[in-house]
């Protein structure tokens, strides 16, 4: 009888602290880590089409379209079926495609999530965040060219 | 005119007839007010179970597993009530292949209806001046405990006629619980009986209202519920067994036989469910009120606010053991109900009319 | 048995000699292989049982730690990775070619029960016909498939077509059997106590469960094929996170990390050894949290504070996580000889985060003890219940948490050292009860125990010299490792052993890749856990086993 007691002594001090850990999302904005791998943002500016990321990924999300003198003509990315590995931004030798904090993004159809490389520039930082500066600072030293500002697009 | 006040007071259909049909009353004339009062009171009682199934429910809830729980729709959340009747009306009413009917359909109805009617009975206490009891006969508490049991017959149809092997078990289940725990649950009220010498509830509660002893002036009731604590404890839990929550859940038991008897009710049928096992848990605490806690009798406050207050105290503690207690096992179950709660239940009885035979 | 009086066959001071069994076994050894692991014996395929049993008696290879199937151009083979609770260092595989044409081989399923259900796998998947198998049905893919979809000659694309008609009713027996007094009744695949997809085939007796048959496969999603897609060096290492996602994730990828290590002889730094420690060991209560918490959910019924507080206290483990690794559970965060990332910056945030959340774990542990150990009515529930005694433990190839509450004191962490466990100071965590509330208390213990080791992870780390800080060590783009290198390595898991076997074909892709998955072995002794019970206790047995269907499945 004591155990059961105690029991409800423990769950009933609970009720009464009246502290919560719920998350009122979307009103709150939840905590992110820096590292955190959410939708990734693209940079064409950088990009030199050497299609690592594209061997890599594990599970051909990423697709790259090149013409007859092998320049880029597309960039896609399947972000419906992206498991956020970051093997591509691993390999990339420029930098040029990063997985930013953002994780918010719907489609009402697969084809929805279908990322062309100008949606992919037009993905969001989330926060201000760059992540890259938490995850390998040593290589975020090229990447802040221009006075700390974010330099992708 | 209004009556003046008596101090019999005046029961609820009598109040409404004198009101709309003057003092001297056809009998048809009584029968639309005691249909009438008897409207009022389900309603009362459906406004409460509205309030704590959607809403209150998963407010205690959550306060117990530290969440917030519905804060989206109007203040506190209020509006998911209106917002959950819409949804669960709106939804399709499924009907399996092979269920019997009509006991199908009948099963949610008989439970609502069975728990509503046995608050015909329940001293109330009085609001504005209307006094809320609607029947008062001398056999009142035989009356409700009757009323209370056929929530079982309810379930069992309930659980033989889904066609389903979890709701027939959940059936069988509901059986050998009620058997098991309706005689301690009877025989400890019985004990409160022996003390009143009557059966007739607004009697109870009248012998409920003297004081015990007064400690500092401050006066303490002569509730049931201190002058033999050991039947109310024992009460209480023959009464969470009755109503079938936590720890004896186990005809619903969700992790064992998915929803019991309500495994295969949707729509508006899930809801007579839904509401009548909490209306049932609210005429459980109208009894326990009743019998144990002075029944509406309070400070300050009108009667009928003290009696909610009552039997929300008893919802909220019925909601604070299933947060911390475990189902026991159904064999432990009748265990517990026929080797323990029978011989303790009887103890108090014997115990209670020596001393009631000896002292008074 | 026998075997404790006597000195086991084959061993000696430093470890096995494998000539000395290779006589005990006499001329059933057609002949001898190498594995990074351990010996090859190869034997004729109408010999297993009796080698099995010799091994086992008089040698004392009391685990079938895993069962692989597989097919060469000429031969269909089985491998029977045997070794020991007592010492798992000695191991011991047992090749069987089966003929291509009629791939046929003696079952061990007389010799350990665990061979039951992994040779069915291997004909489900594979195609070897074990010969006197009990029970050989299809076990994780539906019993009209056509084709075995490891073998070889499987075609891909052609599809399923299967009548209708084919589809078992599996209503069709219980259909008023006059003789029959029993009830069948399916348990799940939607059950709210089935933690996942999982299909009990039950019979009952009133309610006392006079038979139960798991019917897995419903998350069957050929990770080892998707693991023989993908390169050594990379693309593989995501999808261990996969295998048990309920954030046992490092420890997964650990298991991958070691065996793809071995295979092509990789050193990994100290620094990230500790690193990789640390990060399991949290991957580990996070594990066990839910563990725990889920199965007071499945005696309380309802979503109930315990779980909640659980999953609360999971969640700090996961922020902890989120900040090391970038994910909450799909962590990716080992690489072939270290890890990606150091620890974040600033570190002194990390280790104070990570201090509060040790100091506070008593505490929380207290409050747990308060809440559900010492309740009676949960004790009256727990105790005696599922019962999983020693003997049926062993043979049913029982590890982790479900074989220590046996009283089997086997832990991988110990017993076959890697990361930096064996420079650590912790105890492996047993009880004898064998039942549910053991179970429940074996994991609420190795919770402490793996405080422990962050804690101690966290003192080295802190002081770890700031230009010793190597993360990775060098390894190059593409491994190719040499054809035909076979191993099989095991690390602890969050529910057990988790095994993985590689054969390398000479390419930068395993040429098959079997994962051993403790969820699955554990899961098969339920048999024997739940028979006579009643159906609340199966559910809490299933709840105390604590399986993970991703795992089981696959």
């Amino acid at each position: 009888m004591i155990g059961v007691l105690k029991s409800m002594a423990t769950t009933l001090k609970h009720a009464l602290d009246g502290s919560t850990f719920t998350v009122e999302y979307p009103d709150v904005a939840p905590e992110v880590s820096p590292r955190f791998r959410g939708v990734h943002k693209f940079s064409q500016e950088r990009c030199i089409w050497c299609r690592q990321c594209e061997n890599v990924c594990p599970n051909d999300t990423i697709q790259i379209v090149q013409d007859d003198q092998r320049n880029g003509e597309q960039y896609n990315l399947h972000i419906g079926q992206c498991i956020y590995c970051r093997l591509c931004e691993e390999v990339c030798p420029v930098d040029a495609i990063l997985l930013t904090q953002n994780f918010e993004f719907t489609g009402d159809t697969k084809d929805d999530l279908v990322y062309n490389k100008e949606q992919l520039k037009n993905v969001p930082w989330y926060k201000d965040i760059d992540p890259l500066e938490s995850r390998e600072p040593d290589r975020g030293a090229w990447i802040g060219e221009g006075e700390g500002e974010l330099d992708y697009q | 005119m209004f009556a003046p006040l008596q101090a019999e007071p005046t029961l609820l259909p009598e109040t409404i007839g004198r009101f709309l049909f003057g003092s001297e009353m056809a009998i048809w004339q009584e029968m639309i007010a005691a249909f009438l009062a008897a409207f009022v009171v389900a309603n009362v009682m459906l406004a409460q179970a509205g309030v704590a199934g959607p809403w209150a429910k998963r407010k205690i809830t959550a306060a117990f597993t530290d969440r917030i729980a519905v804060n989206r729709h109007g203040p506190a959340g209020l509006l998911i009530i209106p917002a959950a009747a819409v949804q669960l009306m709106a939804k399709e009413l499924i009907i399996p292949d092979g269920v019997d009917r009509p006991a199908y359909d009948l099963a949610p109805i008989l439970l609502a209806f069975s728990a509503l009617i046995g608050f015909a009975v329940i001293p109330m206490g009085s609001i504005f001046g209307i006094n809320l009891q609607i029947a008062d006969p001398e056999s009142g508490v035989a009356y409700v405990f009757a009323a209370a049991s056929i929530a079982t017959l309810a379930l069992t149809m309930a659980g033989y006629a889904s066609n389903n092997k979890y709701s027939l078990m959940g059936g069988l289940r509901a059986i050998a619980q009620n058997i098991a725990y309706e005689i301690p649950l009877i025989v400890t009220g019985a004990s409160v009986i022996i003390f009143t010498g009557t059966l007739q509830t607004s009697e109870i509660v009248a012998q409920q209202a003297e004081p015990l002893v007064t400690i500092a002036g401050v006066s303490i009731p002569s509730w049931f519920a201190f002058v033999n604590p050991f039947a109310f404890v024992l009460f209480m839990v023959a009464n969470l067994a009755e109503v079938g929550r936590n720890p004896f859940d186990i005809p619903e038991a969700p992790t064992e036989i998915v929803a019991g008897y309500m495994t295969e009710y949707s729509s508006i049928y899930f809801v007579l469910f839904y509401m009548g096992e909490f209306i049932h848990i609210f005429l459980g605490g109208a009894i326990v009120t009743t019998l144990f806690l002075g029944g509406p009798s309070g400070p300050v406050l009108p009667g009928f606010v003290w009696f909610v207050i009552k039997i929300w105290a008893i919802f909220l503690f019925t909601q604070w053991a299933r947060s911390a207690v475990p189902r026991v096992r159904i064999d432990q179950l009748i265990e517990i109900g026929w080797k323990g709660m029978l011989v303790l239940s009887f103890a108090n009885l014997i115990l209670t009319a020596v001393i009631v035979g000896v002292m008074l | 048995m026998s075997l404790q009086e006597r000195q086991p066959v084959g061993v000696t001071e430093d470890g096995l000699d494998y000539d000395a069994l290779a006589d005990l076994l006499g001329d059933r050894v057609i002949g001898r292989e190498h594995h990074l692991n351990a010996e090859g014996f190869v034997v004729r395929p109408t010999d297993v049982e009796e080698t099995l049993e010799l091994l086992r008696d008089e040698a004392g290879f009391d685990h079938l730690s895993c069962l692989t199937a597989q097919e060469y151009e000429d031969r269909y083979e089985s491998i029977y990775h045997l070794t020991k609770y007592d010492d798992r260092t000695q191991e011991l595989s047992v090749v069987v070619p089966a003929d291509p044409e009629d791939p046929v081989s003696e079952s061990a399923a007389g010799v350990y029960e665990t061979a039951n259900w992994h040779e069915r796998e291997a004909y489900d998947l594979v195609g070897v016909d074990y010969d006197d198998h009990p029970d050989l049905r299809r076990i994780l893919l539906p019993e009209t498939w056509q084709g075995h979809p490891l073998a070889n000659d499987y075609h891909q694309d052609r599809p399923q077509l299967v009548p209708f008609q084919e589809h078992k009713n599996p209503l069709e027996d219980d259909h008023h059997d006059a003789e029959s007094d029993t009830m069948f009744l399916n348990i799940g695949p939607h059950h709210p106590a089935t933690h996942g997809v999982l299909h009990l085939k039950t019979t009952l007796d009133g309610e006392q469960v006079a038979d139960v048959d798991p019917d897995i496969g419903y998350l069957h999603r050929c990770e080892e094929q998707m693991a023989q897609q993908g390169t050594y060096r990379h693309q593989i290492m995501p999808y261990p996170d996969r295998w048990d996602y309920a954030s046992a994730g490092l420890l997964n990828e650990w298991a991958y990390a070691r065996v793809a290590e071995d295979l092509n002889d990789i050193e990994v730094p100290e620094y990230a050894q500790v690193i990789r420690t640390m990060g399991a060991e949290l991957c580990r209560i996070a594990a066990h949290m839910l563990a725990v918490g889920t199965f007071a959910l499945d005696i309380y019924g309802d979503f109930t504070a315990i779980f909640m507080y659980a999953m609360r206290d999971r969640e700090k483990v996961q922020n902890i996580l989120e900040d090391l690794t970038g994910q909450r559970m799909m962590f990716n965060y080992f690489r072939l000889g270290g890890v990606v990332w150091d620890l974040p910056e600033p570190r002194e945030e990390f280790f104070e985060q990570t201090r509060d959340f040790l100091d506070d774990l008593p505490e929380t542990l207290e409050e747990y003890h308060d809440l559900i150990t010492n309740n009676e009515i949960f004790q009256k529930r727990v105790i005696d219940t599922g019962v999983l005694d020693p003997e049926d433990a062993k043979s049913y190839g029982c590890t982790g948490p479900v074989a220590r509450a046996s009283g089997i004191d086997y832990d991988l962490r110990r017993d076959d050292p890697y990361g930096y466990y064996d420079e650590l100071d912790w105890d492996v965590i047993t009880e004898n009860g064998g039942d549910n509330y053991s179970r429940f208390l074996v994991r609420m213990q190795e919770v402490e125990q793996s405080a422990r080791i962050i804690e101690q992870c966290v003192d080295l780390l802190e002081d770890w010299p700031e230009d010793e800080r190597t993360i990775q060590s060098n390894v190059p783009r593409t491994l190719k490792p040499e054809p035909d290198t076979e191993t099989y390595r095991a690390v602890e898991g969050a529910k057990g052993e988790l095994g993985i076997y590689v054969r390398s074909d000479g390419t930068d892709k395993p040429g098959r890749f079997k994962i051993r998955s403790p969820c699955f072995s554990n899961l098969s002794a339920l048999e024997s856990m739940s028979e006579g019970e009643y159906v609340p206790d199966l559910v809490a047995t299933l709840g105390s086993l604590d399986v993970i269907l991703g795992e089981v499945d696959r």
